[in-house]
């Protein structure tokens, strides 16, 4: 009995059986966000920090890549906004360290209080856009 | 070093992230459409440079502490053997190039920045 029951006992987490709650879920993503802004955000800024300063022709022809390619533009604005979620998400994590918005209810209000604000910034940039 | 330090810098350097950040964006937002006499003078600035510079160091202190929490959580062999069982026996090589690799970028993306800025 003791040798089977051994057997079923699982050794690694299965990250599918566990339900996440969606103050969770904005934990987690704000995770995933820090590390897209480390790999991809970081470095697109720094692109455009050195081609907008290096001198007028530079910043005229960063300008227009960025006027003229669709994908380019896309990929800055979804950087940006990555960067925005990580931001909202962590001024409510900060908030929660100085015991603002701690309990169970607040913590799920406040969830979705960021996915709202991010969602009309992301409708916002789509407007400018396009 | 202790676990409340690392708490601490993390909070705090993200409070100075965040101030620089509204600063750069209240700037490119009051001055639209962004003319580059503009923008270059205020990147020549003192304040900018020196700000700038500091953000360089602080930036990758707290993505640092940020991405070394991430990989001591989930690329242990508890959660890589979830993927497959032959993973878990190399979680600490995995997370040893895991880590070496952003510590590399990291240093990268400073002296980049520097070299930018200072020129």
């Amino acid at each position: 009995m003791s040798i089977n029951h051994k057997k079923t006992r699982p050794v690694y987490i299965n990250l599918f059986k566990i339900k996440l709650p969606v103050s969770a879920i904005s934990s987690i993503t704000h995770r995933l966000a820090g590390i897209y802004i480390f790999f991809i955000t970081l470095p697109i800024s720094l692109y455009l920090l050195y081609f907008s300063t290096r001198s007028y022709n530079d910043f005229v022809t960063l300008e227009n890549n960025l006027n003229n390619s669709v994908y380019l533009s896309t990929f800055v604005a979804f950087s940006l906004l990555v960067f925005i979620y990580h931001v909202l998400t962590g001024v409510r994590h900060l908030l929660q360290d100085i015991h603002i918005g701690e309990s169970l209810s607040a913590s799920r209000f406040s969830s979705y209080i960021v996915f709202a604000i991010w969602f009309l910034l992301i409708i916002f940039v789509l407007f400018e856009l396009f | 070093m202790m676990g409340s330090t690392l708490f601490f810098i993390q909070r705090f350097s993200a409070l100075f992230l965040l101030g620089y950040s509204l600063w750069i964006m209240t700037f490119v937002f009051l001055n639209q459409p962004l003319e580059f006499t503009a923008w270059q003078i205020f990147t020549n600035q003192l304040e900018f440079l020196i700000l700038t510079t500091l953000v360089a160091f602080i930036s990758i202190l707290h993505a640092y502490i940020g991405l070394w929490t991430v990989g001591t959580d989930y690329f242990t062999s508890r959660t890589l053997g979830f993927l497959h069982p032959e993973l878990a026996k190399y979680a600490n090589l995995i997370r040893g190039i895991y880590t070496l690799i952003f510590c590399i970028v990291g240093l990268l993306i400073i002296f980049i920045i520097l070299l930018t800025i200072w020129s």
